[in-house]
């Protein structure tokens, strides 16, 4: 079976992040099992509620809302990277936390990885 | 030998985690980012294995005082490594003698290795991070 | 013992392409995307070429390329991200040079 598990380290406007949904997409299509994606560093930036893009930029956390009702596919953010950056805390109805997002320790890190046959950084 | 168990022994020859730090210490976070999940990895006693190279081989670099930059010094938890026995800590020579370093590091069980090794020392590993 | 490199960096701003290379074994493959298609212009990539004998597999994303009007030479494979996909499981693992 192929499992991937990618890591996000880009925030949402960053271009390069892009290409890390594009890869997603393709791997989904393709019919892989992504078993997570694990937001770390400026990769939490994506389950920031308060960030507005301008309507005509690329839209990539309603990209990635997207593919995780589509795929059920997990989408991890980092606690520490998150309440570094403003936006987890203990409360678990957070309305500063996208609900599309997973709120989760870096031991999910160490899970996906174990779990993946490929790992793949963005 | 079924597909499994030849799956199983090749992951047998390769596996856990590389980390390659490639950033120098200060000015970034890379470096402190890479040691956490280093550290988790050694607490869920996962084998983990960091690799240093490029502007990374300074974070290995003795006599530094990030608190004279008001940082907090995490290179200073390199020091517990042992303790999350995380063992397997190589650097690039090539990358310290372009830079005028000497092997004078603030941790022991260093192992300087030639781009050959340490490619070769890469390629144990089934994951790759780099920060 | 083959790796996939994704090299997303320009060499002209980094030494990530440099890095990539020094630990570059025959039998990987390296894709350039994003600024790393600046690396088709580059010297190393010269070196690369030479060096290659057909044994290391070069790819540039080709609307990456094109999105930056770099032409894509021969000794270079033309992809899309689908074929990333599948070159992520014909090789070992995968190292993100960025």
């Amino acid at each position: 079976m192929k499992t991937l598990a990618v890591v996000v380290t880009t925030p949402p406007y960053s271009h390069l992040t892009i290409t890390a949904l594009t890869y997603v997409e393709a791997a989904l299509v393709a019919g892989i099992n992504v078993i997570g994606v694990f937001f770390y560093q400026d990769g939490v930036m994506h389950a920031n509620e308060d960030i507005s893009i301008a309507s005509d930029e690329y839209q990539a956390i309603a990209h990635w809302q997207r593919l995780q009702q589509e795929y059920q596919l997990p989408l991890h953010i980092c606690i520490t990277a998150a309440e570094k950056r403003g936006i987890a805390c203990d409360a678990i109805d957070n309305d500063k936390i996208n609900n599309a997002f997973t709120v989760s320790g870096l031991g999910e890190l160490v899970e996906l990885t174990t779990k993946a046959t490929r790992l793949v950084q963005f | 030998m079924t597909s499994i168990e030849q799956q199983s022994s090749s992951s047998a020859q390769e596996n856990g985690l590389a980390i390659i730090n490639s950033k120098a210490p200060f000015s970034s976070t890379h470096g402190k980012d890479a040691l956490d999940i280093a550290l988790i990895f050694g607490s869920f006693e996962q084998k983990v294995s960091l690799f240093f190279q490029g502007d990374g081989v300074y974070q290995l670099i003795a006599d530094q005082d990030g608190s004279l930059l008001a940082i907090k010094d995490y290179l200073k938890t390199f020091s517990a490594f042992e303790f999350y026995d995380i063992e397997d800590i190589y650097v690039c020579q090539q990358s310290l003698s372009n830079r005028q370093l000497d092997e004078n590091f603030h941790i022991d069980e260093v192992k300087v290795l030639s781009s050959i090794e340490f490619s070769a020392a890469l390629n144990r590993h089934q994951h790759v991070l780099r920060f | 013992m083959s790796t996939l490199h994704l090299v997303r960096q320009s060499a002209f701003a980094s030494n990530d392409f440099a890095q990539c290379l020094s630990v570059l074994d025959h039998q990987d493959s390296v894709v350039l995307m994003d600024d790393g298609c600046y690396n088709l212009k580059h010297s190393l990539m010269d070196s690369l070429i030479k060096r290659v004998d057909g044994s290391v597999n070069i790819n540039v994303i080709t609307s990456h390329a094109q999105a930056r009007a770099i032409e894509i030479i021969a000794a270079v494979n033309a992809i899309e991200m689908s074929d990333v996909v599948e070159l992520t499981f014909t090789h070992k693992k995968v190292i993100t040079w960025q």
